[in-house]
């Protein structure tokens, strides 16, 4: 009846080590692809933007300070990104809400051939970026666009989208309206139907017309959700950069569509020899206003909340 | 004001969910809707309250037709199941919302949600959130914001079910107190027969689409209509035996001989049910009816319930709690007339 004690030991001693670092296991690939891509680059940026006259490829920088930030903020360019990205998101954010909030709400009830129509809102989606930037050229098109055409029928004068200045922005936006509104009434469509639906009876039994109940029970138990969704968006439309290439194949006529990232990406870019300092001090910029106006949205979303 | 419902049926489909009803409710009562699950009850309710549309038949609420009006129109108080108080507003603004869709100045709006948060007892609460009551105060707002309008009729579907045992009894007591205060016609929706016994004056008893009985709460336990209303009301349940009719007595299975007095009445040959509640069994009568074989005695404080073998069937009994049987002691049964029905085999009819 000898027992081994160091087989038992040794065994032990083992699973518990297993045991221990078992959620290691698990967090290991997640926490590398989020080190070396997220963390990395991010601190990265920060410090180079402090660095002055830096060098990408010999690593060398004359010293660290405030330069690269004086010189953004006092280019005309970046003035410019940042009026053109304000206004933006001042007009997409508030309209494709609300559309959005339409949009899902007529989804949501018993229609006929409603998964038809949800199709359709989402399309946008998984269509290639391309065939989309194509189709919508047409449909800007000066002299034989649809916008035109309906613009005429009701007497009024036909817009340049593409080739002004003047029109650039509106097309701009019209088509950042488009492009965002299939994932804002996804979010949308799954928090309407969260709600449960003998809220509306319950008001219905009372007497309140459609649009009593759209604004006093649809809207009161979705903000969560459209709270949601307009911190997700006014990020994503900062950051608007993507929504100028299919139109207008870069920063509009005589680059007059400037924005935050593609000021970013021009002095990381375009620029030769590429400006480090001054792409990763707007991008930091960049970051401090989004910062700021998401931490409005919640402020703003709590004290609605009592 | 009395609701009269003629005919009414309601068909989903192929399934028949409430059959060929016919009932009259008096103005002033409290109504129990009757039944187990799936009977077609709650349909019955939401037809009353216009909720669902009826397929045949029609109802009056006193002379008029409201069969086709809707919800609003009735004038029906609804408190559902959940209570669906808005979870965004106040118990003041939940109260409030019914006279807001009705136009109701913003005073008087007030003064009477107020008036009725008062009759609920929940005056204390109206700056809360529903997420902030418990369930029986949402319960109390939900009843008061269904009666704030002066509905004609007040609906209520399940009221109870979803709060504990102790404030069920305490609400239940509420409701009737409201109901008597208010003098309100009110329907009840409940799966529960103690619910329905304690507070209602008639219950309407259903099953499977098809009305079995209306009638006051103690009628309908001493005078089922048929095997399903006797079968369905009292704890414990009813001693249900299967038996047929011989020289004017009734034998039951494993040959048990009845001598009941009625049975002599009853066609020779035709097979029955002998339906017995527990505490019309007579165990060691004077007038002995038939004999069983004592199988187990449960004590239970106050009572004390005997499990007699009578024929194939074990029924259960009440004894006095100071006599003492032996299991397997022979003894003789007697029963009271009251407590006591005969049904027809084949249809549940009430027989005796």
């Amino acid at each position: 009846m000898k027992q081994v004690p160091s087989k038992s030991v040794s065994r032990f001693s083992l699973e518990k080590l297993k045991n221990k670092s078992e959620w290691l296991i698990y967090l290991v690939p997640f926490a590398v692809g989020v080190i070396i891509f997220t963390l990395y680059p991010i601190i990265n940026v920060f410090l180079t933007s402090f660095k002055e006259n830096f060098n990408y490829m010999t690593k060398e920088f004359s010293g660290w300070g405030l330069g690269n930030y004086t010189y953004v903020l006092q280019d005309p360019y970046f003035h410019q990104a940042l009026k053109n990205t304000f206004f933006y998101v001042f007009i997409v954010i508030p309209i494709s809400t609300c559309l959005a909030v339409l949009i899902a709400t007529l989804l949501n009830q018993k229609i006929k051939f409603s998964g038809l129509f949800q199709t359709a809102y989402f399309l946008p989606m998984v269509t290639s970026t391309i065939a989309v930037g194509l189709a919508w050229r047409f449909m800007f098109n000066y002299k034989s666009g649809v916008f035109n055409y309906f613009l005429g029928l009701f007497g009024i004068d036909a817009i340049n989208w593409l080739q002004v200045t003047t029109g650039n922005f509106p097309a701009l936006c019209i088509y950042g309206i488009w492009a965002i509104l299939p994932f804002t009434i996804i979010l949308l469509l799954s928090g309407l139907q969260n709600i449960d639906p003998m809220y509306y009876t319950a008001a219905k039994v009372d007497g309140a017309g459609p649009i009593r109940i759209f604004f006093k029970i649809t809207v009161p138990l979705l903000m969560p959700t459209i709270f949601l969704v307009m911190i997700v968006n006014t990020i994503s439309c900062f950051k608007v950069f993507n929504e100028l290439f299919p139109l207008f194949s870069g920063p509009g006529v005589a680059n007059n569509l400037y924005t935050a990232v593609y000021y970013i990406y021009y002095q990381f870019r375009i620029q030769i020899p590429s400006r480090y300092g001054y792409a990763t001090a707007a991008a930091v910029i960049l970051f401090g206003i989004i910062f700021v106006f998401t931490m409005l949205q919640r402020i703003i979303e709590k004290k609605l909340k009592n | 004001m009395k609701v009269t419902i003629q005919n009414l049926t309601k068909c989903f489909g192929a399934t028949t969910a409430v059959n060929d009803f016919s009932a009259v409710i008096e103005s002033g009562e409290l109504i129990a809707l009757l039944g187990p699950s799936g009977c077609g009850k709650s349909t019955m309710l939401n037809m009353i309250s216009g909720i669902l549309p009826v397929t045949k038949g029609k109802i009056f609420f006193d002379d008029e037709d409201v069969t086709d009006l809707s919800p609003e129109k009735r004038g029906v108080g609804l408190v559902f199941q959940n209570y669906a108080l808005y979870p965004h507003m106040t118990v003041l603004e939940n109260i409030c919302f019914p006279l807001e869709i009705k136009k109701v100045k913003k005073e008087e709006r007030i003064a009477r949600a107020k008036e009725m948060a008062k009759l609920v007892h929940v005056e204390a609460l109206l700056d809360r959130k529903p997420s902030q009551l418990s369930g029986g105060q949402q319960q109390r707002v939900a009843i008061a914001r269904a009666l704030v309008k002066h509905p004609r009729i007040l609906l209520l579907d399940e009221p109870l079910s979803n709060l504990d045992a102790r404030l069920r009894i305490e609400m239940r007591e509420e409701i009737r107190r409201i109901q008597q205060e208010t003098g309100i016609t009110t329907i009840f929706v409940t799966h529960d027969q103690e619910e329905a016994m304690s507070i209602s004056d008639h219950i309407v008893l259903m099953r499977d689409g098809f009305l079995q009985q209306i009638a006051r709460p103690q009628e309908l336990y001493d005078e089922p209509a048929n095997c399903f209303v006797a079968d369905f009301l009292g704890t414990p349940p009813i001693n249900k035996t299967y038996g047929v009719v011989k020289n004017g007595t009734i034998v039951l299975e494993g040959d048990c001989t009845v001598a009941l007095e009625a049975a002599k009445n009853l066609d020779e040959g035709r097979e029955v049910i002998l339906s017995m509640r527990a505490e019309a069994i007579i165990v060691n009568d004077s007038v002995p009816l038939a004999e069983g074989t004592i199988d187990e005695v449960y004590v239970m404080g106050k009572e004390v319930l005997a499990y007699v073998q009578l024929g194939s069937k074990r029924v259960r009994a009440y004894v006095e709690a100071d006599e003492e049987y032996g299991k397997g002691e022979k003894v003789k049964i007697g029963l009271k007339k009251r407590g006591v029905f005969v049904f027809d085999k084949e249809t549940g009819e009430r027989l005796v």
